[in-house]
């Protein structure tokens, strides 16, 4: 039965590759055989389409947006779990909240407010936008797995002095590295797939992120289909790469975290 | 302190838009135009008058539920059965991560794969159905309104069931191996071990997964918006693309804004609910 | 010491406001992110800087479907750029209307250049009497058929009127294959066979004034007509037409599953790298054929692609300037040989420098008295929403013409309640 679930995932995914060797008539004419002869080229023409600057700026944004994700919600969800702080709960409803606005919502109201700030057209009107919807999801991960944390570390530390900054430095994050980890590869997925603020938000040809420049082989009445699937093909494999290599981090991560306490 | 700044970032860059739209909700206005007349509640009127809108509604929820489901539902079942030992690690490790991978390719890329699986020329589905001597079932997945949001919505369901079921399988992982062995002593079946022991258990993820789930099932939009844009004859239009839709296609901000905020205050009213019992337990 | 200082200092500053003063920027954004459009207009750019050495431009483009939307963001803020891409019709009305693209008429009768555009193709930026804007890339919509195929069915010639169509059709039919290659499964498909139709259809001031968002009415029978002509060529169609790209409509075309597709000119030149070996020398072109109708039988639908210039430029006179070189004749003559596109201006073509099938269709567009817009890009977004639904019904055979009609007088009715209030 798994097999079959295997082969549902697998089959789709091999049969982009498959295609994005083809030419567009062939991919057409019948998708699902093999290619006549592999075309390479489609990869190539892909990579010089910009494929090394769009990797560049993506890999630049979801670097500096993740880490401040994760800094931030670090902070954030280990003070609300575990401080005594008025309106605690009020923040908490407030962060969470932030999960339910959906990009297309704040296109108008953010591009207005990046143009005013003088940041548009740079990589802090992506960087920026990304923080700020990513913290809520990653907040909401973290605190669940703070709240669950055993105490006794932290109250040993106190007992022998140390400050609040000094136990979440050096003795609570270290060992949360599982969660850190799971909320820096979700956090990673979204930002780098994201498309709409890194298209409305960037002029300049220099600042393109992969999402939009794999938009670009879509033309009114042409497009170039195997090409675009080159594309996907190359703009997935580094996150797929990513997420096989951190998994066993991974998944002990998101246990701990997401299990209410 | 620490948790200041995060509060700072999404106050000012996610509420403030939001705010936006509440207050651009009572104009009539555009992006490009300096225009802008005050119509107070007209728009929230036009909203509940136009069927289009409970359309969407209606779509929405048919997804969230099939969302429910499948992805948690089913990807429960599917988390129970990885972890109860009938596969082995190396092979259970792998289904894991090969259920997982959908869920990382960008939406565009699986939209475009999912045109060519449901494209009734020379598409995979009617190709199948053909060999298996149901070809009677053939029709244009995405253009036929009969089966165009579904065909959309299992496409969800391809693409993100791995991710919800590793969460679950995480929480899973987590249960102390002896409620089991003396479930077993006491020779209760697997059945019953995951009824009794397995799911109560992860109740709290499982809360978790459903919220995120009606969540996204409220805030969807690139997945209508690729595959059928709204049609065939706005029969798979939801909130986000009516919206869309109103903002950028008519030219109608305010309109637009209007509908955002219906969603937020929908979204906001459904996680409210489901945050209480999350944070009471 | 110090005065000499101060002295230079004074002189430096002066001078170089001098030459800060004369360099302008210009912006200038366009739709074609692919090659090898995207480094002709790199190439037009830096031409045109070559000539103008104060004048530097920055370039951009932003891809089809995007554009749409970047365009309207853009133009309410203080980012717009100098020169931009636009549809003429409706899509550029609506700016025009709230004051974002610049009047040029006095710039174009100034020196007079307005002169060197063809005449139809230049009607479409007219706005209340005023030009906005000049275009760039001539199309036209006609029916690309293959010869041999319908030498097989028996037709030696192309069909002239639409009765005739019918009985080709037929014809074609009998050879067991669908005769037209459609993908509808985005709707501009169906409104350029609609543009042509109504057109036809409705006698001119009438449908004129009904694109018009404040006053159309809609309620002409000929539209009823052009539905009902429509409708008698669904039977025709590929099957799952709303479903399928056009894209991949065409493909099947030139696999020999079809016998004709209706393209635009300015696809004909991909035709040639896309289609297999020899292809490209069975093809023939006719525009859609003529009916009893009350509107002229020679117009041609197809509009022309364009640029204006946005009115909060800071440099009006660079920008136009730009605008006309854009579209000038050393561009045009460029535009032809990379691509096989032509512009506006007049005698571009000769029939010794293309390709017999480029001249005629050539000729078919220059000939034309006039040019009908897609039915898409002229209406009001409210009411193309409804039209377009209702076609997508007709196709698939589930309403009647009467039906559809209704529908769209219904939108039109709200449009012009909103605009008249």
């Amino acid at each position: 039965m798994f097999w079959l679930l295997m082969l549902v995932i697998i089959y789709p995914l091999f049969w982009m590759v498959m295609n994005s060797l083809k030419t567009s008539t062939e991919l057409f004419v019948n998708s699902f055989a093999l290619p006549e002869t592999p075309l390479f080229s489609n990869y190539v023409d892909a990579w010089n389409m910009g494929f090394a600057n769009f990797f560049f700026n993506s890999a630049l944004v979801t670097v500096v947006s993740v880490f401040a994700i994760v800094m931030l919600s670090a902070f954030c969800s280990y003070a609300l779990a575990r401080l005594e702080i008025r309106f605690k709960k009020i923040f908490l409803y407030l962060i969470i909240g932030g999960l339910l606005l959906s990009p297309q919502s704040a296109l108008i109201a953010l591009y207005r407010l990046f143009d005013m700030l003088n940041i548009y057209n740079t990589y802090f009107a992506m960087i920026i936008p990304y923080i700020a919807f990513g913290i809520p999801f990653a907040v909401f991960l973290m605190y669940g797995y703070f709240k669950e944390f055993p105490e006794d570390l932290e109250d040993a530390a106190r007992i022998d002095g140390c400050s609040t900054f000094k136990i979440f430095m050096k003795i609570v994050l270290p060992i949360s590295k599982p969660i850190v980890a799971a909320t820096a590869i979700v956090s990673s997925i979204s930002t780098w797939n994201e498309f709409i603020f890194a298209l409305v938000f960037i002029e300049d040809e220099n600042l393109i992120t992969i999402p939009v420049g794999l938009s670009r082989f879509k033309d009114a009445l042409t497009t170039n289909w195997t090409g675009m699937m080159a594309g996907i093909v190359i703009a997935s494999l580094p996150m797929i790469i990513a997420f096989l290599f951190m998994s066993k981090s991974f998944i002990r991560g998101l246990t701990a975290g997401s299990v209410k306490g | 302190m620490y948790v200041i700044p995060a509060v700072f970032f999404v106050l000012m860059f996610v509420y403030f838009p939001i705010g936006m739209n509440f207050y651009n909700s009572l104009f009539k206005m555009n992006s490009y135009s300096d225009v802008k007349t005050f119509v107070g509640l007209k728009h929230y009127v036009n909203i509940f008058q136009d069927p289009i809108f409970y359309t969407a509604i209606k779509n929405n929820v048919l997804y969230a539920v099939f969302s429910l489901i499948f992805q948690v539902g089913f990807g429960m079942i599917l988390a129970i059965l990885l972890e109860g030992r009938y596969v082995g690690k190396k092979i259970g490790s792998f289904f894991r991560n090969v259920l997982f991978v959908p869920s990382i390719i960008s939406i565009p890329a699986v939209a475009l794969l999912w045109y060519f699986i449901y494209n009734p020329q020379m598409g995979l589905l009617n190709g199948l159905l053909e060999n298996i001597g149901l070809g009677a079932m053939k029709t244009a997945w995405l253009a036929n309104p009969n089966t165009a949001i579904y065909s959309v919505i299992m496409m969800s369901q391809w693409q993100y069931t791995g991710y919800i079921m590793i969460l679950l399988v995480v929480s899973i992982q987590k249960i102390p191996r002896e409620l089991y062995e003396s479930a077993e002593i006491d020779g209760a079946s697997e059945f019953q071990k995951a009824i009794h022991i397995t799911i109560p258990s992860i109740k709290s993820m499982l809360v978790v997964t459903s919220i995120i789930t009606i969540i996204g099932a409220f805030k969807l939009f690139s997945e209508v918006y690729i595959m059928t844009g709204g049609g065939p004859y706005n029969t798979t239009q939801v909130l986000g693309t009516y919206m869309y839709r109103a903002a950028f296609k008519f030219d109608e901000m305010g309109y637009g804004s209007a509908v955002a905020v219906v969603i937020f205050i929908i979204t906001f009213a459904i996680s409210i609910l489901q945050l209480r019992s999350f944070t009471d337990d | 010491m110090r005065k000499m200082l101060s002295v230079l200092m004074l002189m430096f500053f002066l001078l170089s406001c001098f030459a800060f003063a004369e360099q302008v920027n210009l912006k200038f954004l366009h739709r074609w992110t692919q090659e090898p459009d995207k480094s002709f207009f790199d190439g037009v750019a830096r031409a045109y800087e070559k000539e103008h050495p104060n004048v530097k431009i920055d370039v951009q483009a932003v891809a089809n479907d995007a554009y749409k939307e970047k365009i309207k963001v853009m133009l309410g803020t203080e980012d717009a750029p100098d020169v931009f891409f636009t549809w003429p019709g409706e899509f550029t009305n609506r700016f025009i209307r709230a004051g974002r693209v610049l009047d040029i008429t006095n710039y174009m009768l100034k020196d007079g250049s307005l002169f060197d555009y063809v005449g139809s193709q230049v009607i479409p930026f007219l706005y209340n009497g005023a030009l906005y804007g000049l275009p760039y890339r001539v199309d036209g919509k006609i029916f690309v058929y293959n010869k041999e195929i319908f030498k097989k069915a028996g037709i030696d010639n192309p069909p002239a009127t639409f009765d005739e169509f019918l009985v080709d059709l037929d014809k074609l039919s009998k050879l067991g294959i669908k005769p037209i290659a459609f993908g509808n499964s985005e709707p501009w498909a169906v409104s350029h066979y609609i543009a042509a139709i109504n057109q036809k259809s409705v006698p001119e001031e009438i449908w004129e004034k009904d694109l018009d968002p404040a006053f159309g009415m809609w309620t002409d029978p000929g539209y009823v007509e052009a539905l009902r002509i429509y409708s008698e060529l669904v039977p025709y169609f590929n099957d799952y037409s709303n479903a399928l790209k056009h894209d991949q409509t065409k493909v099947a075309f030139y696999q020999g599953l079809n016998a004709m597709a209706y393209i635009e000119i300015v696809e004909i030149p991909t035709i040639a790298t896309d289609a297999p070996e020899g292809f490209f020398d069975k093809i023939g072109v006719f525009p859609f054929p003529a009916t009893n109708g009350p509107g002229d039988q020679h117009y041609l639908v197809g509009y022309p692609e364009g640029f204006v210039v946005s009115a909060n430029s800071k440099h009006p006179e660079e920008a136009t300037d730009f605008l006309k070189f854009l579209t000038g004749k050393q561009t045009g003559i460029s535009e032809l040989k990379t691509f096989g596109y032509f512009n506006g201006i007049k005698n571009m073509i000769s029939p010794e420098e293309v390709q017999p099938i480029v001249y005629e269709t050539a000729k078919l567009v220059m000939d034309s008295d006039k040019m009908v817009n897609w039915l898409d890009s002229s209406l009001h977004a409210k009411i193309w929403a409804v039209y377009s639904v209702e076609l997508q019904k007709l196709t698939d055979q589930v309403t009647t013409p009467e039906k559809a009609m209704e529908a769209v007088i219904e939108a039109a009715k709200k449009v012009r309640e909103e605009f008249n209030q």
